[in-house]
């Protein structure tokens, strides 16, 4: 019975650890996109080149869409190899796009220059009407659409190598 | 490595490396008893004090030269930043933060371990050991999760600038720095319970020290709390200053430990009992500041006090799981031989109402860490993501704050030991009378709502027992000695400057309840939309729009306002800007609310949005009555407090005699 008292010691900590311990590995202050197994919004937008774009043009085939702005940093800056790689890796079967967010065309292209051009399209959304119609709240936010035109996915902050994976498996790209 | 940033990771590096021979040092010198190993780990802890102020220093140089090439700079800084942001941007972020609350941190260490040389060896020995330990852990993580002397490569020509809400508003010059002031002073308590209970002294003399070493950081953690509400109200433009945010409670939870140990150690030094209890507190206030850490900086709650996710959340869970466990290690293995030792006590007397209060003190804590950490276990066990919002805590915590105001006033009033009916009716006749009479008299003039009644009697009771017992003592002592009636009351308070402190900060926290109350019970708030010439009324105010302008800050041209300027009559009048504050860094417009603040109410103003084709704006308009009372609280409990800790000038003159006697002493042995 006396040393029954030890156990307050494991009893109290256990418990606080492992509590704390499930924080970790998740944003609080991601929120749950509702747009999730909805139609992705129809956009038709000019590109940083000058060309018009249209979701009419992606139908039939998968695609990315990643808010980001040149203001960003670290965020967009760590996550833009991210994106360029999977634009390498997967492009030929689906679609990558950047809109920029709030930001001007020429700092969006010095930053390009600067960090390197993956050749996938950059819509400028001038009075960000697009990024309204997806809730974006801050850049960098990349949504994930299927061939249907369904959003599937969303990631809210930068990408990582293995996030990218298992966002891209929600639209048909295994890992 | 450029210069700057290279000195100030050297001093990271050289701030550990003393830290961890201090502990060594100390470990050493408890074992072996050799004064100069004690004296060598004191001046390697007031040297990592030494080294934490040259790494602040470096970075303060880099930010105040917009050295990019710091990484920290280059994302909380921009070559626009003006010099006073620049230098308050220290503890903008994480890195920063950390290197900030390192320098702090190892100035308590240095202080108390100064401030103790000479005595109470063994004791100090450990107490030097634990500090040094808690600090190594901070030096180790900005050596390795969180080094702030990062570097980028390439650099960035411009940096993304400062935190937008940090820009807004200068009280972030004060909030912070008071709070981490009040958290690391914490770790002071805490080293002297596990020496206390490493040595086996839990004496009264133990006591004495740690009260005074935890009253002097409970002091910054009141203020800052305080700022940090003042903060919330000035710059957040949602009309209130409390919102029981994650990162709050996270303030407050140690607070109302620490509060509870102030209280309990009083029994345990005048009456022996609750010892254990009050060790136990000094641990779980430490715990609970490192929980509150851990809380605003690993991200795992959502807040506006949210760093950026970061690899820091790991180390600090270890660390709070280690001090925890240690700590609790060595209560229970001492746990035998504290037991006992109190004085047996009547129901009614002053030690049972300190009893409650340190149960209501702890009913609180874990109601407030039960809807903080409710959250997380929601989402642990289930997946769901549910809030506690701030009706849930209002709920649960209000009744228990209006008992404690009730016994502020019962407890002090009551004496050690066994209370008679006699002395129960001839202390609390005058103040319920008053009491009642300053209600109906409330209820006469039109207040009708009955939390700010109900709040404002008690504390009229409260205060009228405070105010019953310096008349008595006052005019029993200008009786007996022959002063008058100021010097009388002057000098029954400073002989007892702890008796009398502590009433004043009572005064303090009554004033603040009282504000709360009316403040929360009878503001009125409206959203209106207003054409320039238009106007809206609120209350006894008229508030006309004027017109509607949207231009460049004066002193950073990247900051775009948009401002109503408005005219406002009433009470108060004159002429007031609202506005919204485009950041470039910052997704959303910042607020820039305009508060007239007068003793009996404030007009709140804040700007909900614009047109700017038609000048037209949406106003959301408030009325809050008696905020301003809870800043004058704050600052009473304050003043009282640091009244408290005053040393007495008896307690001088008898220390200076003493000095003399042994100097005397041994000028005749030689």
């Amino acid at each position: 019975m006396r040393h029954l008292r030890w156990l307050l010691v494991p009893i109290l900590v256990v418990p606080l650890g492992w509590l704390l311990f499930t924080g970790f590995g998740r944003d609080p202050r991601e929120v749950a996109s509702p747009l999730i197994g909805q139609p992705a919004p129809e956009w038709t937008l000019s590109t940083l080149d000058g060309d018009l774009l249209s979701t009419d043009d992606l139908a039939g085939r998968p695609y990315v869409v990643n808010f980001w702005a040149s203001w960003c940093i670290p965020a967009c800056v760590d996550e833009h190899p991210v994106l360029a790689a999977a634009h390498d890796r997967h492009g030929d079967a689906m679609t990558m796009v950047g809109v920029l967010y709030q930001d001007t065309t020429a700092d969006a292209e010095a930053f390009l220059a600067r960090y390197g051009d993956a050749g996938y399209p950059h819509l400028v959304d001038p009075d960000g009407r697009l990024a309204i119609d997806f809730g974006v709240t801050g850049p960098p936010e990349t949504f994930f659409v299927d061939a249907d035109g369904i959003i599937r996915d969303k990631q809210f902050g930068p990408l990582t190598d293995a996030l990218m994976d298992e966002r891209l498996a929600s639209i048909g790209f295994d890992r | 490595m450029p210069l700057i940033p290279g000195i100030g990771h050297t001093a990271v590096l050289v701030g550990l490396g003393l830290t961890v021979y201090a502990v060594t040092a100390f470990v050493l010198a408890a074992r072996s008893a050799d004064p100069r190993l004690a004296a060598s780990g004191r001046r390697a802890v007031i040297g990592s004090f030494g080294a934490a102020a040259v790494g602040c220093a470096a970075m303060m140089i880099s930010l105040l030269t917009h050295d990019f090439s710091v990484l920290y700079v280059a994302e909380n800084n921009a070559s626009t930043t003006p010099a006073f942001i620049s230098a308050i941007s220290l503890w903008a972020a994480l890195e920063g933060s950390i290197l900030f609350w390192t320098l702090l941190a190892t100035g308590w260490a240095a202080l108390v371990l100064h401030r103790h040389r000479d005595r109470h060896r063994a004791l100090m020995t450990w107490v030097g050991a634990t500090l040094a330990t808690v600090n190594a852990f901070f030096f180790a993580v900005m050596v390795w999760p969180g080094n702030p002397f990062t570097l980028t490569s390439p650099v960035t020509a411009e940096g993304s600038g400062p935190n937008a809400l940090l820009q807004n508003h200068p009280f972030m010059a004060l909030h912070p720095p008071l709070l981490y002031l009040g958290y690391t002073g914490l770790a002071v308590p805490f080293a002297f319970g596990v020496a206390a209970l490493i040595t086996k002294r839990l004496d009264e003399e133990w006591l004495r020290i740690v009260r005074r070493w935890t009253l002097i950081p409970w002091i910054f953690l009141t203020l800052g709390i305080t700022a940090g509400a003042w903060w919330s109200y000035e710059v957040l433009g949602w009309g209130g200053y409390w919102a029981w945010d994650p990162v709050e409670n996270a303030a407050l939870l140690p607070w109302l430990t620490a509060t509870a140990f102030i209280h309990s150690s009083m029994v345990a030094e005048r009456r022996g009992g609750l010892r254990i209890w009050s060790s136990a507190l000094v641990i779980a206030t430490f715990v609970l500041t490192l929980v509150g850490t851990f809380l605003t900086r690993s991200g795992v709650v959502a807040s506006v006090h949210s760093f950026t996710q970061s690899s820091i959340g790991p180390w600090f869970l270890t660390a709070i799981l280690i001090a925890l466990a240690g700590a609790l290690t060595l209560l229970v293995w001492r746990l035998p031989e504290l037991i006992g030792g109190g004085r047996p006590s009547g129901t009614v007397s002053r030690e049972s109402a300190f009893l409650l209060n340190n149960v209501l003190f702890l009913g609180l804590t874990f109601a407030v860490l039960f809807g903080t950490l409710l959250p997380l276990l929601v989402a642990a066990t289930s997946g769901d993501t549910i809030s506690v919002g701030a009706p849930w805590f209002n709920t649960v915590t209000v009744p228990m704050f209006i008992a404690l105001l009730f016994l502020m006033g019962v407890g002090p009033a009551l004496p050690w030991g066994t209370a008679g009916w006699v002395t129960v009716r001839e202390r609390f006749t005058i103040p319920l009378l008053a009491a009642v009479l300053v209600t109906a008299a409330a209820l006469a003039v039109g207040l009708r709502s009955w939390g700010p009644l109900g709040t404002l009697g008690l504390a009229v009771f409260v205060a009228g027992i405070m105010v019953d017992e310096v008349v008595r003592g006052a005019r029993a002592r200008a009786r007996s000695r022959d002063e008058d009636p100021a010097t009388a009351v002057w000098r029954l308070t400073t002989r007892n400057r702890r008796r009398y402190g502590g009433y004043t900060v009572h005064v303090g926290v009554l004033v603040m309840a009282v504000a709360v109350a009316i403040s929360s019970g009878l503001a009125i708030d409206r959203t209106v939309t207003v054409s320039p010439g238009e106007t809206a009324t609120i209350g006894a105010y008229e508030i006309t729009h004027r017109r509607l302008v949207v231009e460049p800050l004066e002193f950073d041209a990247q900051v775009i306002e948009t401002r109503a300027e408005l005219t406002y009559s009433g009470p108060q009048s004159g002429e007031l800007g609202t506005a919204l504050r485009d950041y470039p860094n910052s997704p959303t417009a910042i607020a820039t609310p305009a508060v007239r603040t007068s003793l009996g109410e404030d007009l709140y103003v804040t700007l909900l949005a614009s047109d700017p084709a038609t000048g037209a704006v949406t106003l959301h308009l408030f009325v809050n009555p008696f905020v301003v009372w809870i800043w004058i609280g704050g600052a009473i409990v304050g003043i009282g407090s640091a009244f408290a800790i005053w040393p007495e000038r008896h307690a001088r003159r008898v220390e200076v005699e003493q000095r003399q006697a042994m100097g005397a002493a041994s000028a005749e042995g030689a």
